[in-house]
């Protein structure tokens, strides 16, 4: 086992390898320059794009701008520079990494809490009203897009009189140090992001859920079990769900990646200080740095995600064995 | 013992008050504002804004950015600045100055006894540092090391006594003046990041990055840095060392705290508007019959409209370097240009896409703007397909196939792109009005959309054949002049005139003779110090302008902005206009 998970840790370094240089190829194939935001303003003139290029390398040819880049980051994990925000692109991530792992976590706890049983629950009850219902409303969930369900939620809101439509805090809290007032200010804006993004997520794991559950119960060894006169809690619980649940874990491990780019337009439209709008930037400027960091840290998220989903299917699945 | 011991402070504390006193020997008294509506207010409050994005940096010189600059102008000031009723420049920390006679010579006494909010005094020393280390400094990335090159001399600055700055030009500007409109920075602050503090021309643009100690950023303005949450929020509190006060003699800013939200989506801004936690919102024309009509509804806010002066009016301009020779000539034809504007429908973008919230637009200078205007209303013509369809007939472009689609040569449609921004409220819709009108021409316009962001690059890029842009309107045409004189660096749509090599001399001999007069006027009015000449000069160009549409002006929108009805004094926010600042006089009722 330990050995597995050396290779493939080992293994990861050639595929990121591979990934960055991909990336940075793409990043540079789009059309403009870094510096074609400044073109319209009075202040700009041509000697200055130039000045401005050949201040932070642009002046150079793609593979030494890689070369560079990846050199920093062997030897001194120096990720670069980001040209919009003017400071390593390290410390720019590093301010929005925890509120977005916090809303990630805190969502995927939602949407996990909600959708096993319910998912469970529909599964066996096929054909009652309550699952009906479930399922009726899972639907929606699916249909409707986290931003439009976010913008329901917060002129439903502002109808009420709320004051809430928006960020993670009140104006006044944003920068007062932790109370626990600020907690409940913060549990007060929290319930929109959460229940928007959720929401989408709760439809479609329960409706895996649903599936692999009735798939399990076709099986024989269900039968069986029933057949030796097991207890049905025991059937259920020991037997069926342990088993349905093995193609959530590998959903779990893939989720990973969306802490970056999964909530792009709902921290927009509800003004959350993630990570999400920060890629769609330094991609729309032409940030280089800043996106290939954030698109290597993607892929890393993957490849995590993906090793933690074998070894989580290894624990819970007696079939999986790795030597 | 006992009387020397409480003499001693209470002298010590008289010399202090007669050196404040002394010290503040000259604040500007801020007055006759009576007509837009200002009264003296009182101290106290807190004032909410909404910022668009985070600001990339502190130094304003570092990055260009308006989400910076809008919070820079309230740090910072210049030595000149603009009335707020009539545009005219004004004393600012400078308190007075004269030009020599030859036009080349300007001489600023600067205000006495203002001091940088961390309380050291501001001197020549300052302007001198920021004049000569950044803003001239070619390697600071928003600084404006153009506009002090002359002719490609150097405009030199230098310190005659503390109080006291002069500026030598190579020849006369006459609108070198509203340059000095640009902040003002702290020397004692920024010197280690200069070349004369021995740092590398290029190190300037690492002074005061987002994560900066609050205390660090020192101005003159009327507030100072407090608080940067990165990405939710920017906190400013008062300057209490403030040179201006009211005409009560009350200190200004009345505000003690302004704070500016960080938020990108425009319906978010709107709700949290509405919600009550934003004080002040800049809309436009699509927004406003839902505000208003809360407005009617008694809504604690009101909608306020007013003619704009800057701004970007919308035009459309047609590649004369079209890569179709076939296009490229019928675009060149001023006739042809003169005949689609009879195709636009100004009338109905102004109601429909506007919401009525704009007017006519003039030929590079705002209608409102009484310095420089000349009334080319006539030149617009009126919306008359007919009109436009018989002037096409003449110049030979007839439907001769029959499939509603006139023929540009034979056996080729005239049809061509229309390069618009999708992501803008106004854009979009203008664009399908003059598809459809357009069309009932017989001429077939295709839509491209594209980010407004790239509109300009892709202008820039020669890659399209009609595009909707939109370019500022400045107080002075002399600033645009990148923009309006041909071959000028911003002048796309006659890309071909453009100097071989940045400040060479464009390509005269492909000018078509009213380019050529307009490249002249410009330049003349360039150095002509009389302003009557020089409004004359302006006035031909306007009337050229409109005769040959180089680019053909749609509208000019008003400017409408929210506002709680929680504060006084309010006058509308142009957004980052340095030298335009009302928000030292709002104040909370």
């Amino acid at each position: 086992m330990l050995t597995y998970t050396l290779r493939r840790i080992l293994g990861m370094i050639p595929t990121l390898l591979v990934i960055s240089a991909v990336c940075f190829t793409v990043i540079k194939l789009q059309p403009g320059s870094f510096t074609d935001q400044y073109l319209e303003d009075p202040r700009f003139t041509r000697e200055t794009a130039a000045a401005i290029s050949r201040q932070l390398g642009l002046d150079q040819p793609a593979v030494v701008q890689y070369g560079r880049w990846l050199w920093g980051v062997i030897t001194e994990f120096d990720f670069g520079y980001s040209f919009l925000q003017n400071r390593p692109v390290v410390s720019v991530i590093g301010d929005l990494l925890g509120w977005t792992v916090f809303i990630s976590l805190i969502t995927l706890l939602f949407t996990w809490i909600v959708a096993v049983p319910l998912g469970l629950y529909t599964a066996f009850n096929r054909h009652g009203f309550a699952a009906s219902v479930a399922n009726f409303l899972g639907y929606v969930g699916l249909a409707i897009p986290d931003f439009l369900a976010a913008l329901l939620l917060v002129a439903l809101v502002l109808q009420l009189g709320g004051t809430n439509v928006g960020g993670l805090f009140s104006p006044d809290y944003i920068d007062a140090p932790w109370s626990w007032a600020r907690v409940l200010d913060l549990l007060n804006h929290l319930w929109i992001p959460v229940l928007a993004i959720g929401l989408e997520g709760v439809a479609g794991l329960m409706r895996q859920m649903r599936a692999s559950t009735l798939d399990v119960l076709s099986q024989d060894y269900i039968r069986t079990a029933r057949a030796k006169g097991l207890p049905q809690n025991r059937v259920i619980w020991r037997h069926a769900v342990r088993n349905a649940i093995n193609p959530l874990i590998t959903l779990a491990g893939l989720s990973l990646p969306t802490l970056i780019s999964g909530t792009i337009i709902i921290s927009i439209v509800l003004n959350l200080p993630t990570i999400g709008p920060l890629l769609y930037d330094s991609l729309v400027n032409k940030d280089q740095y800043t996106a290939l960091t954030l698109l290597m840290l993607s892929a890393f998220l993957l490849l995590v995600g993906n090793l933690l989903a074998d070894l989580a299917l290894a624990w819970a699945d007696p079939r999986v064995r790795y030597g | 013992m006992l009387n020397r011991r409480t003499l001693a402070p209470r002298l010590l504390s008289l010399v202090t008050l007669a050196l404040v006193g002394g010290a503040l020997a000259a604040p500007k008294k801020v007055t006759g504002y009576g007509a837009l509506g200002i009264t003296d207010g009182k101290p106290g409050g807190t004032y909410t804004l909404i910022l668009g994005d985070s600001p990339q940096s502190l130094n304003y010189y570092g990055v260009i950015d308006n989400n910076l600059g809008l919070i820079a102008q309230q740090l910072f000031d210049g030595l000149v600045e603009f009335n707020y009723a009539t545009y005219r420049v004004e004393p600012a920390l400078a308190e007075s100055w004269t030009v020599s006679p030859d036009g080349r010579t300007y001489t600023f006494r600067l205000r006495q006894g203002v001091r940088w909010s961390d309380g050291q005094p501001f001197t020549a020393d300052d302007v001198v540092f920021t004049y000569s280390q950044i803003i001239m400094n070619p390697e600071a990335r928003a600084g404006d090391a153009a506009s002090f090159k002359l002719d490609g001399k150097q405009v030199e600055v230098r310190k005659v006594n503390p109080t006291t700055v002069q500026f030598v030009l190579p020849r006369p500007s006459p609108a070198f003046l509203l340059q000095m409109r640009s902040f003002v920075m702290p020397k004692h602050k920024l010197v280690r990041f200069s070349q004369e503090g021995g740092a590398k021309a290029a190190d300037i643009n690492n002074a005061w990055p987002g994560n900066v100690a609050e205390s660090e950023v020192v101005g003159t303005g009327p507030f100072r840095l407090s608080n940067y949450t990165a990405g939710q929020k920017v906190t400013l509190v008062k300057n209490p060392n403030y040179w201006k006060v009211d005409a009560r003699g009350t200190q200004l800013p009345y505000l003690n705290q302004l704070e500016f939200l960080i938020i990108r989506d425009p319906q978010a801004q709107v709700a949290q508007f509405l919600a009550g936690n934003v004080d002040q919102l800049n809309i436009t024309g699509a927004q406003f019959p839902d505000l208003k009509g809360r407005e009617v509804a008694g809504a604690p806010f009101k909608v306020t409209r007013s003619t704009a002066l800057f701004g970007s009016p919308p035009f459309v301009a047609y590649n004369f370097d079209a890569k179709d020779p076939a296009l490229a000539r019928v675009f060149g034809d001023v006739r042809f240009r003169r005949a689609m504007q009879s195709a636009l429908n100004r009338e109905r973008i102004i109601d429909t896409v506007y919401n009525g919230l704009a007017s006519l637009p003039g030929h590079g200078v705002a209608p409102v703007n009484r310095d420089w205007y000349a009334n080319t209303t006539r030149q617009l013509g009126a919306f008359d397909l007919r009109a436009a369809g018989a002037a096409l007939d003449a110049l030979g472009l007839r439907d001769t196939n029959g499939d509603g689609i006139r023929e540009v040569a034979r056996g080729k449609n005239l049809e061509f792109d229309l390069t618009y921004g999708t992501d803008s409220s106004v854009y979009p819709a203008i664009a399908t009005i003059i598809q459809s009108d357009f069309a009932k021409a017989g001429v077939k316009v295709n839509l491209k959309g594209i980010l407004s962001r790239n509109l300009l690059s892709t202008g820039q890029s020669g890659d399209w054949e009609m595009i909707l842009h939109a370019f500022g309107d400045q107080p002075d045409p002399e600033l645009r002049k990148p923009i309006w004189q041909p071959g000028g660096a911003l002048y796309y749509w006659h890309r071909s005139l453009q100097p071989a090599q940045d400040g060479g001399t464009p390509n005269l001999a492909r000018m078509q003779p009213w380019e050529r007069q307009i490249y002249t006027i410009f330049n003349d009015a360039a150095t002509t110090t009389d302003r009557s000449k020089r409004k004359a000069l302006y006035t031909r160009w306007q009337l050229l302008f409109a005769q040959n549409l180089p680019v053909t002006p749609l509208a000019k929108p008003e400017n409408i902005g929210a506002i709680s009805n929680k504060y006084g004094n309010y006058i509308y926010n142009l957004g980052v206009i340095p030298g335009y600042n009302p928000v030292p006089l709002i104040y909370q009722k």
